[in-house]
């Protein structure tokens, strides 16, 4: 009676692990060693239908729109017309007829316009990017003018790393869709992050913070280091 | 002279007594009063329950599992939903069925060297997904890490003010959309799967709210609901999915889904958008051409707690 | 108990055994409500524990899990603490179930029904357990396989639910039938109960193992992924249950003079002697592995050692269970414990309470602690986890006082279907 019953047992056990062995085996699958690979091997673990083969998938036909500035800036004057009227004033009314100073790298030399211009850009001349010849544009290193709309160009020179990235989203951030057939996608040119004169990223402040129960910062201020 | 004890116990004429309280003893007499003040009792100590049913319906308790509903079922059970929506929280709102693009996985990247830990993308999310207010719920969590190591027992959750501090990087966790996610296999209702196009989702109106699914996952991803989420009517996101931003019901789990009511219908999530530095990169892993795919490609990524075994559909990267 | 039914009046023909069923069920009932004063005393106090508990836990459920403690970063507390504890204790009858039936032990024999009665109230509470945690028990349904979903064999928590819930039809089955035929007056037929008996010893330690199995799989908790967590659990109860076992029986001494022959106690004691020995060995290796190596995969212990980032919780927890079960080891091991003795007694209690708070609190909650993005929570029951927990408690023992009630007046002959026999 009890070997019997202990035999039962052991044949249901068996019986058991036998059926239900496929469903609790992990999937064993050797491990990408490049990142062709690792993004091949992602795809492939892909369940869904194949890729192409839904008549539903359009070409894209939304832009990516990159931000552009609208064109060169303008000085404000600090006061009115007569007419009460603000004033702007365009760069090459002063600098057509200014001499030009190559070698200024120094905000500190501006002392009748531009006062309280943060510089600091490197190594940078102010007409390594400005251009002396007309003060509405921007100039490349070999010295051909760039309109100001197109001063991704002038930053993509020097910082061809980030401009890559750039290209590929990777940089940047955007907004919209990224799925181009259903709508469009935006881009931040490099100026609305960048300020050239200084371009390094201003820090923020932390307006945001989770509020859990017995979590407070307070709580763990023993434990910063 | 009868006594009394004789004419308790020979019964009446049929016709004038009780039946029932015939020839009964005062013992059980006794005993069932005690009985029936004891059920009162127990009725009156559980008596809140009569709120629960009450937050209830019963169209919802038989509601069957989501991937059991015919279309028309769908169909009930989200016109339901948009009118219980509108009664406990005063706002209109549309609640989509959205199904995975055909040709689709998703993957998510973010590039270490340039988050600055700024939260703007914590609070998006809080935003987006009709997260409870007074806690300021967030399917995002940002871990402020000593720059030359990965372990994030040096990290910390709580940091504020300035940021980035010095020699520190930040490291945004969500949930990695697993490709083995050890979430789904522990539910004991498939309340959570993964979809095709690599979403883990949760049909929140099948969760028992059992919470082992928030014990397994090694990222902190899941949340609890442990009460029912507060989210003033002019605040509501009305662009609503059942399986994703839908404000939840107490007692049940949720997780971010890479914001599903955006990305399946072609949009990027909330946290991308809103996020300051650019920092976020999302994508179809399939398209060849894709942003994702050119920075798996092309830049060194890591991903989080790789000897588990998860295989995360979330990446980290450094310039 | 099961072979030294003898019926001593005309054995009633297999119909009238159907129907006399309900009269054994009212006759049951009616026990249930007979006794001394200490005994409607003791039922009173646990009825309104209980009332207490179910209010609590009532009012849980209206205004969600927000009342108790826990939190996203620890997410499970004191009812799966309570949880994990009562499946050793179900588990421990088995230590009653092996002596009497593998080893022939005569004596174990008759009392080895008390250890089932334990089972049978232990799982009671753990279902409870389980219940009350549940965010949403109202989709209790959906656990049904067929008209739910049943996640088999991938989830333990599945495998858990069927282990518990055959374990508890196993035993009543078995305490149910001895029961019966004995009040009907007939010897038990060995096909109707050995079966399950047998059964019920691999079943026993397969609730322990799933449940250990429902924690020790998770990656993601380094503190309980170790292979060693099934067998710590199993040692712990074949502590614990037996422990809880000995005062049940020293109770039914005191309270209704059934004095059960001393051979059984002893066994029990000497196998608590080698299960806790195997347990503290268990613990020091776990110790010596987590604090040797270090590293991350140390941090929850120690957090719950040593307390970590400031945080010191559940230090004084596991350094007083730690003591308790030193101390209850070392009462067992004196010679006094193996007589009818104060030492006995307070060993057990020792034990109990030091395998409590080891299980529950020194295990559950550290393995939320750091959490996966190693941030320190800290968690304490809330007064209503608490009194819930305690109105568990109130149950099972209410369910175990009316089961042993049963079988002391069942098997002492006092209850029995034929009409000569009643008093």
């Amino acid at each position: 009676m009890r070997f019997t019953s202990f035999v039962l047992i052991g044949i249901a056990c068996i019986v058991g692990a036998v059926l239900f062995r496929d469903q609790t085996q992990a999937t064993s699958t050797l491990e990408p060693h490049t990142e062709r690979e690792l993004a091949e091997s992602i795809s492939s673990d892909y369940q869904g239908p194949a890729v192409g083969a839904n008549p539903a998938r359009e070409p894209p036909v939304h832009a990516v729109i990159v931000h552009k500035p609208a064109g060169p800036p303008t000085v404000r004057l600090a006061s009115v017309d007569p007419q009460q009227r603000l004033a702007e004033v365009a760069c090459s009314t002063c600098h057509s007829v200014r001499p030009p100073n190559l070698e200024n790298r120094l905000s500190t030399a501006l002392d009748e316009f531009h006062q309280g211009l943060e510089f600091s850009h490197g190594e940078l001349a102010c007409y390594a990017c400005h251009n002396p010849s007309n003060a509405d544009t921007l100039r490349l290193a070999d010295g051909s003018a760039v309109e100001y709309a197109e001063v991704l160009t002038l930053c993509t020179q020097c910082h061809s790393k980030q401009a890559e990235s750039f290209a590929h989203g990777a940089h940047g951030g955007m907004n919209g869709f990224w799925d181009l057939s259903r709508g469009p996608q935006s881009k931040n040119n490099c100026i609305d992050c960048h300020d050239p004169h200084a371009p390094t990223y201003p820090q923020m402040t932390v307006t945001f913070k989770p509020k859990d129960r017995f979590n407070s910062a307070e709580d763990s201020h023993a434990h910063q280091k | 002279m009868p006594t009394r004890n004789e004419s308790e116990s020979q019964p009446q004429s049929s016709s004038r007594a009780l039946p029932v309280l015939q020839n009964v003893p005062r013992r059980a007499v006794v005993k069932g009063a005690f009985a029936t003040l004891g059920a009162a009792a127990f009725v009156a100590a559980v008596s809140p329950l009569r709120q629960v049913a009450s937050n209830s319906s019963p169209a919802e308790f038989m509601q069957q599992h989501y991937k059991e509903l015919s279309p028309e079922d769908k169909a009930d059970v989200i016109a339901r939903l948009e009118q219980e929506a509108k009664e406990k929280y005063g706002a209109e709102v549309t609640i989509g069925d959205d199904r995975p693009i055909p040709g689709t996985k998703f993957v998510y990247a973010i590039n270490l060297s340039v988050c600055n830990g700024n939260g703007k993308c914590v609070e998006a999310c809080h935003k987006e997904n009709n997260h409870d207010r007074a806690t300021n719920q967030s399917y995002i969590r940002v871990i402020e890490m000593p720059k030359g190591t990965m372990d994030m027992e040096q990290g910390s959750t709580t940091y504020s003010g300035v940021v980035p501090k010095k020699d520190k990087f930040y490291l945004p966790v969500q949930c990695q959309q697993c490709d083995n996610p050890p979430c789904v296999n522990v539910c004991p209702v498939q309340a959570t799967w993964k979809e095709e196009d690599g979403i883990v989702v949760v049909d929140y109106n099948w969760c028992i709210g059992c919470r082992y699914c928030e014990a397994a996952c090694p990222y902190h991803a899941r949340r609890f609901n442990w009460k029912q989420p507060e989210v003033p009517a002019d605040e509501v996101n009305p662009d609503q999915s059942y399986l994703s931003n839908r404000i939840r019901p107490v007692g049940v789990v949720e997780k971010c889904t890479y914001c599903l009511h955006r990305t399946r219908r072609g949009r990027l999530p909330a946290c991308l958008e809103a996020c300051p530095t650019g920092a976020r990169v999302f994508g179809n892993i399939l398209d060849e051409n894709s942003n994702i795919r050119w920075i798996l490609e092309n830049k060194r990524v890591y991903i989080l707690k790789e000897e588990l075994g998860t295989k995360p559909a979330f990446f980290y990267y450094f310039d | 108990m099961s072979s030294s039914a003898h019926s001593s009046s005309t054995s009633p023909t297999r119909s009238s055994a159907l129907l006399s069923y309900p009269g054994f069920l009212a006759k049951a009932l009616w026990l249930a409500t007979e006794g001394s004063l200490l005994f409607y005393a003791w039922m009173t106090l646990l009825t309104a524990l209980m009332l207490v508990g179910a209010n609590a836990w009532a009012n849980q459920a209206a205004g969600g899990m927000i009342n108790t403690n826990m939190t996203d970063h620890v997410s499970w507390g004191l009812y799966i603490a309570n949880f994990t504890f009562c499946v050793g204790l179900a588990a421990g009858g088995v230590m009653m179930v092996i002596p009497a039936y593998l080893y022939d032990d005569e004596e174990m024999h008759q009392v080895v029904i008390i250890g089932e009665a334990v089972a049978i109230a232990a799982i009671v509470m753990c279902t409870l357990s389980v219940v009350v945690d549940l965010g949403r028990p109202d989709r209790f349904w959906h656990l049904i396989p067929g008209i739910g979903k049943f996640n088999w064999p991938m989830s333990m928590l599945t495998w858990d639910v069927i282990v518990l819930n055959g374990y508890l039809v196993i035993n009543l089955h078995i305490v149910g039938y001895l029961l019966y035929m004995r009040y009907l007056g007939r010897k038990p037929n060995p096909v109707w109960y050995l079966p399950f008996v047998f059964l019920s010893i691999f079943w026993a330690i397969s609730i322990h193992t799933v449940t250990a199995f429902l924690y020790c799989g998770l990656g993601g908790r380094p503190f309980w992924n170790t292979a060693l967590l099934a067998p710590r659990f199993l040692a712990s109860a074949f502590v614990s249950g037996p422990a809880f076992i000995l005062l049940v029986m020293r109770v039914l001494r005191i309270t209704t003079g059934y004095t059960a022959p001393p051979g059984p106690a002893r066994t029990l004691i000497q196998i608590i002697r080698i299960a806790m020995v195997v347990n503290l060995v268990m613990l020091a290796s776990e110790i010596f592995t987590l604090f040797y190596t270090g590293g991350a995969h140390a941090s929850s212990a120690q957090y719950l050692f040593f307390g970590a980032h400031g945080r010191y919780g559940l230090v004084p927890w596991i350094w007083t269970a730690i003591g308790l079960n030193l101390a209850g080891t070392f009462l067992f091991f004196l010679p006094a414990a193996m007589e009818r003795s104060t030492t006995r007694i307070v060993a057990c209690l020792f034990c109990i309470v030091g395998i409590w708070i080891e299980k529950g609190m020194g295990l559950i909650i550290p393995g939320f602690i750091p959490s996966t993005l190693h941030e320190v929570v800290e968690y304490s029951p809330s007064l209503v986890e608490w009194k819930v927990t305690v109105g568990i408690w109130a149950l099972g023992l209410i369910v175990l006082t009316l089961i042993l009630k049963l079988i002391t007046e069942v098997l002492a002959g006092r209850v029995t279907t034929s009409p000569t026999a009643e008093g």
